[in-house]
């Protein structure tokens, strides 16, 4: 099955997943990894914390919890996500919103507290001034970005327990690569392998081209 | 020193952690030279918890430290034609007949056998409750187009299905209702209570996970669902490093009268029913193997 | 000459500690105020609470006649200009860097490209605009800041040490341009300094601020002579 239909259908699946997955947790995460360094209100420290213990979740973890909550006895049963390319995508988004997140948080934190004084001085509203701070932040950011598509293009135990592996479903790449192992054919799946591998270098390339675009010339 | 008194403690919960991991110390047998044995087995056996039971015992009489590694029976066999394990427990009659045959194996006894049912929701909406043979049985379900789980993993079940749906006259390939799960016993039939689902599935998984399944047995006791299993050492002609003394201590282990008879009685307590039947004192033929 | 600026029985904490004090200080509309004292002493709190960065504990301040806290932070603080010790230049060209308080405030694209050039020339690095902030000397970084404040024509000018990072001949070839700058356009500005020759250079009064609470508040001959209070009299001995 080596580089035939069903690889390229594997292969988009999962970059499909993983790719909206990444997005979702940097809509959510960096707005919120900025009011974590940003912010001044009680209990920060401790969503802090949290969101720092979070990037290291094992996705199994997060595949099981996710599970519990989406089989037909959980209590989000009723929306029939469970072994759809949507539950991975919520598994996805639980694992990377973390990264993103924290890595948002530090990122932002390292700036010159002054900078933000100096561009209130200048007149900017709230918006303009987070605008500048994540454009001056911007190489930790996608950095951030790369962080949280590769905890989840490279991860298999939270797709195999809520997506099922399923064939033409939820079958992506790294778990096609536990199956082809199981069946013994190590042959395949190390082209598997090969290919994920490829695929993560290509998008972290793209990424750092756009990366060192923006970094001084 | 703060860090002197800090780096004790660690070091201090550290041993603890270390003691309390370390296994029990067994009854001390007459050590083996080669002690290392590798059983190479299917997920059903390690699953059902069968081999938490053989494994020590063996151990404890022999000596030897089974690693037991558990795969489909497709990767538990190419562990043994590549040498790297020592000893397989297996249930794929012909594959292993082809094994044999290449010389990769040495020796081959029968152990056990289980069996197949057909399991599937209560409401059974192909209506293949009270079906004549298991053939007929899935012949009904493609009839219905009702879902169906495949493992899809080369696993001895799944050969097992494939050479049923071989016997009807429909193909299954890349129908919406024949669903590939591509995981183990326990995940695809989790996976079919969820969708409401058929699926093939030997005895001892059903019954080990039935508490969390809203599945029934509709289909059993048909002659072509046994799942026989075989004891084959590795070829130390092939492999010389492998360690066919071991290989041979657990092969006759388990053909033994003692282990025989744990066999039968393995799971009684827990489900009120035998889950695997000892045959080492039958042969093929009698299991309607040829 | 009416008041831009009027200060009346101001208090600013910074945690629990009162930051500074401000019986009464008024300043006029054009006139450039040097606010003096050792370092610690309050003067940079003074400034950011008029750029209202910090809320004063009590007391009132008046912009150009009116309570400054009828409008909106934002809406105040595009009235004014900030510069502080550091440039802290964005990461993006020269040109970038003197448009950003423009754009914040919504000008457009043609009134940009007419101002930004202008004020560069004025400070000097009209041929730096397309080099990117971090490859600028100190001096020319500064003056880039400067361009940044002063291209937003503000009623009001808030310096913060602008130039005490910078080595003295290039201090003393900025604050020559500053002054002119400033009698040119006749900014309100408020000047922070530890420095009384920088600041007499530059100012027309002072505002001597000694342990979290303005003491004295005139010309240089003034404070000198009519100097009752010791803390004052000691500072200004050290320069004159």
């Amino acid at each position: 099955m080596i580089f035939d239909a069903e690889v390229f259908q594997i292969t988009l699946l999962s970059l499909q997943i993983s790719a909206l997955a990444t997005g979702l947790s940097l809509l959510i995460g960096l707005p919120f990894g900025t009011l974590l360094a940003l912010g001044k209100f009680p209990g920060r420290s401790f969503l802090l914390s949290m969101v720092n213990t979070g990037m290291g979740l094992p996705p199994v973890v997060v595949g099981l919890f996710v599970a519990m909550m989406l089989w037909r006895s959980g209590p989000l049963g009723d929306l029939k996500l469970i072994y759809t390319p949507t539950a991975i995508i919520i598994a996805q988004v639980v694992i990377s919103f973390p990264v993103v997140t924290g890595l948002t948080a530090a990122a932002l934190q390292a700036l010159d507290p002054r900078l933000r004084l100096q561009l209130y001085g200048l007149g900017a509203s709230l918006t303009q001034m987070v605008w500048m701070l994540w454009r001056e932040a911007r190489l930790p950011l996608l950095a951030a970005l790369m962080a949280g598509f590769g905890s989840v293009i490279s991860e298999v135990g939270a797709s195999m327990m809520v997506g099922g592996n399923i064939r033409y479903q939820t079958r992506v790449l790294t778990t096609a690569i536990v199956l082809e192992t199981g069946k013994g054919h190590f042959d395949i799946a190390i082209a598997l392998g090969v290919l994920l591998l490829a695929i993560t270098f290509l998008v972290n390339w793209a990424l750092t081209w756009i990366q060192q675009r923006g970094a001084r010339r | 020193m703060k860090y002197a008194r800090f780096t004790f403690l660690l070091v201090t919960v550290f041993a603890l952690l270390l003691a309390a991991c370390a296994p029990a110390a067994p009854e001390p047998a007459p050590a083996p030279a080669n002690p290392a044995l590798i059983l190479a087995t299917t997920t059903s056996t390690q699953d059902s918890g069968l081999l938490d039971v053989l494994v020590p015992l063996f151990e404890g009489q022999t000596g030897y430290v089974v690693q037991t590694v558990a795969v489909g029976t497709g990767a538990a066999l190419k562990m043994g034609e590549e040498g790297n394990a020592d000893v397989l427990l297996v249930h794929a009659p012909a594959a292993e007949k082809a094994l044999m045959e290449a010389g990769f194996g040495k020796d081959r006894f029968l152990v056990m056998h289980n069996d197949f049912v057909i399991v599937g929701p209560a409401s059974d909406p192909a209506g293949i409750k009270g079906a004549g043979t298991s053939v007929e049985a899935l012949q009904k379900i493609a009839d219905a187009g009702a879902n169906f789980i495949t493992r899809g993993d080369d696993s001895g079940t799944h050969k097992m299905e494939l050479s049923l749906w071989g016997k009807t006259a429909a193909d299954p390939n890349g129908q919406a209702w024949y669903v590939d799960s591509g995981q183990g016993m326990g995940a695809t039939l989790t996976i079919a209570s969820e969708k409401q689902g058929y699926t093939l599935t030997d005895r001892a998984t059903y019954l080990a996970n039935k508490e969390n399944l809203e599945l029934e047995i509709l289909v059993e006791g048909d002659a072509a669902l046994l799942n026989v299993y075989h004891v084959i050492t590795v070829n130390p002609d092939k492999w010389p490093k492998s360690n066919y003394e071991g290989a041979l201590a657990f092969a006759n282990f388990v053909t033994g009268a003692e282990a025989q008879e744990l066999i039968g009685e393995f799971g009684v307590d827990q489900f009120g029913q035998s889950l695997f039947f000892p045959d080492a004192d039958k042969t093929d033929a009698d299991l309607g193997l040829e | 000459m009416s008041n831009l600026i009027e200060i009346r029985d101001l208090l600013v904490k910074r945690g629990d500690h009162p930051a500074l004090e401000v019986d009464h200080l008024s300043i006029e509309k054009g006139e450039v105020l040097a606010v003096v004292g050792p370092n610690g002493a309050g003067k940079s709190t003074l400034l950011l609470t008029l750029a209202r960065l910090l809320r004063p504990e009590r007391g009132r301040i008046l912009f150009d006649g009116q309570p400054a806290a009828r409008e909106s932070d934002t809406a105040y603080r595009r009235r004014i200009a900030l510069v502080m010790q550091d440039p802290l230049l964005f990461d993006t060209s020269v040109f970038e860097n003197a448009a950003s308080g423009l754009k914040f405030r919504g000008v457009g694209r043609d009134e940009i490209a007419r101002h930004v050039p202008a004020w560069l020339e004025r400070l000097g690095v009209a041929h730096l605009s397309k080099r990117r902030a971090g490859q600028l000397s100190g001096g020319e970084a500064q003056r880039v800041s400067l361009a940044r404040a002063l291209v937003l024509e503000p009623e009001l000018l808030l310096l913060d040490e602008p130039f005490s990072a910078l080595d003295p001949p290039t201090r003393a070839r900025l604050l020559a341009d500053l002054k002119s700058l400033l009698s040119e356009t006749r900014t309100t500005t408020i000047f922070v300094t530890h420095d009384l020759a920088e600041a007499g250079q530059v100012a027309g009064r002072m505002a001597v601020i000694i342990g979290n609470r303005l003491r004295r508040v005139g010309r240089p001959g003034e404070l000198a002579s009519a100097s009752g209070d010791r803390d004052v009299a000691e500072f200004l001995n050290h320069y004159f």
